[in-house]
């Protein structure tokens, strides 16, 4: 149960399919407001709206946000579904880990397009509503936006980005009263975590590694830093905006 | 320590600026310079003036033309990345060809050269230097691309830093406002550029803006030896900018 009333709001969650968007997407839902799911595929959309029960106040608004247009029409479709906009998660992302000799244009191209252009342009297209409902973004960044990781160039660049565009964005907008913030998860225990524990080759090993990595000795759970993400859309955090929130752990604070 | 005898030093945007401050210390301290500009033209009053430094013009918003640089520029000890554009523009007023240019300039073509350029980094234990932005930590108006491209470029000399230890060094400097040709064009496409030079001077704690030369002396020495122990870094040489605000 979430401690916060959405009732009468309208969220868009990109990459709400799976994840941390899925999970952040049921806790809006659940706190009382209309949501709007992005991801890639209609289906795989579809599948998130019907496990999260159906119901008036969820629409899909599928989109890939690797194309230009991929966030002008997953925010139009969220608009066409409620009409108005209170809540904008930016969340969708890509993160292959890859060493630096074989990351090529398409791979550098994929994270920069998907991972930082895309919140820009769905910030851009959804200002009009923002402006009228005085709204909040929410960029999902990472810790690896704070610092770097070997074999994840495109990624740690792409996300870096990300929190000086969340600041840029915050001062522009703090005078129409739109808050933009960001969250920094550590390691989640999710899907894209899975993806990448498969193609290490040895995901036991890649698992084990982990049980280490936060001084906080595991992984986080995506209900976990949804919760947060929620806390910071909410009136709780009416004085927050531009910030970069860790959510990790303690990684980002020291080595244990 | 700051002796650059023998070494192969690219500068990217040293036709002016504080590439071309930083070009002119380099040169005086012994190295083998390599200029970058992009055109020929550009590039001109620096050759005449740095001679015996090679010339190399490349627009770095073509990928093509960004690896024909770093081919020709061959094997270096150091890389600087300072070219880079700035233009102010409200959110509203961004399009697609401004992203696109704005990161492939300040952000894409660091990575390409840097990457690029790798084989021969590594051979020589070298050494890249970034030249970021305060706007890579500091949100401004107007700024919300050109900060995005900066932010970035400190996540990739990070990044670059973490992957690429022990043998090269990767150090990202970012200055606040630099009496620079970039920046005089800001101040004059203000509507109030009196205001604006002001401003520009009052955001920092020592109440004046930077000479190209006091960045390119952090340059010359994230480059050198007495750095040795610096990787991942990430300097602030912005007046005070980013430690507070004035009282």
């Amino acid at each position: 149960m979430s401690s916060f009333d959405f009732s009468g709001k309208v969220a868009l969650v990109t990459g709400a399919a799976r994840g941390l968007g899925f999970a952040i997407a049921r806790a809006l839902h659940e706190a009382g407001a209309s949501v709007a799911l992005n991801d890639r595929t209609a289906a795989g959309v579809e599948a998130a709206l019907a496990r999260l029960g159906g119901g008036p106040r969820l629409r899909a608004a599928p989109a890939d946000l690797a194309l230009a247009e991929g966030p002008a029409h997953a925010v139009a479709q969220g608009e066409a579904a409620f009409g108005r906009l209170d809540i904008l998660v930016n969340n969708a992302a890509v993160n292959i880990e890859r060493p630096i000799e074989t990351t090529d244009d398409e791979h550098w191209d994929l994270h920069l397009d998907v991972d930082l252009r895309a919140p820009f342009f769905a910030a851009q297209a959804a200002l009009p509503l923002l402006r009228a409902s005085r709204g909040s973004i929410v960029n999902i960044a990472s810790e690896l936006g704070l610092h770097a990781v070997a074999c994840n160039v495109a990624y740690v660049t792409a996300k870096h980005g990300l929190l000086a565009l969340t600041r840029a964005l915050a001062v522009e907008l703090a005078p129409a009263g739109i808050r933009v913030n960001a969250v920094c998860p550590g390691a989640m225990d999710t899907e894209l975590m899975a993806d990448c524990a498969e193609a290490s080759g040895d995901p036991a090993a890649y698992y084990q590694a982990f049980e280490t990595y936060h001084p906080m000795g595991r992984l986080a759970d995506p209900a976990e830093v949804a919760a947060f993400v929620l806390a910071v859309a909410s009136p709780a955090a009416s004085f927050v905006t531009g910030a970069a929130l860790a959510v990790d752990g303690g990684s980002t604070a020291g080595r244990g | 320590m700051q002796d650059f005898r023998g070494k192969r030093v690219l500068v990217t945007g040293s036709a002016r600026g504080i590439g071309l401050a930083a070009a002119r210390l380099f040169l005086e301290r012994g190295a083998t310079l390599l200029l970058h500009g992009p055109t020929a033209d550009a590039l001109a009053p620096a050759l005449a003036e740095l001679a015996p430094a090679q010339g190399l013009a490349a627009d770095l918003a073509d990928r093509g033309q960004c690896r024909r640089l770093a081919f020709e520029a061959g094997e270096l000890d150091v890389l600087v990345n300072a070219a880079g554009i700035y233009e102010e523009r409200p959110i509203e007023a961004v399009d697609a060809a401004y992203w696109e240019k704005t990161l492939a300039v300040n952000l894409t073509a660091p990575w390409i050269l840097s990457a690029s350029l790798l084989p021969g980094l590594r051979r020589r234990k070298g050494v890249i230097v970034n030249i970021a932005s305060d706007a890579a930590l500091l949100g401004y108006p107007g700024c919300s691309v050109y900060g995005a491209s900066k932010g970035g470029l400190v996540g990739l000399t990070r990044a670059l830093a973490v992957e690429l230890a022990p043998t090269v060094r990767a150090i990202c400097i970012c200055p606040g406002p630099v009496d620079t040709e970039m920046m005089r064009a800001s101040i004059a496409r203000s509507p109030d550029p009196a205001a604006a030079r002001q401003q520009w001077a009052d955001n920092t704690l020592l109440g004046r803006v930077a000479a190209p030369r006091e960045i390119a002396e952090a340059i010359v020495f994230a480059a050198s030896p007495a750095a040795s122990f610096a990787t991942g870094s990430v300097w602030t040489l912005d007046g005070g900018v980013t430690a507070g605000k004035r009282g």
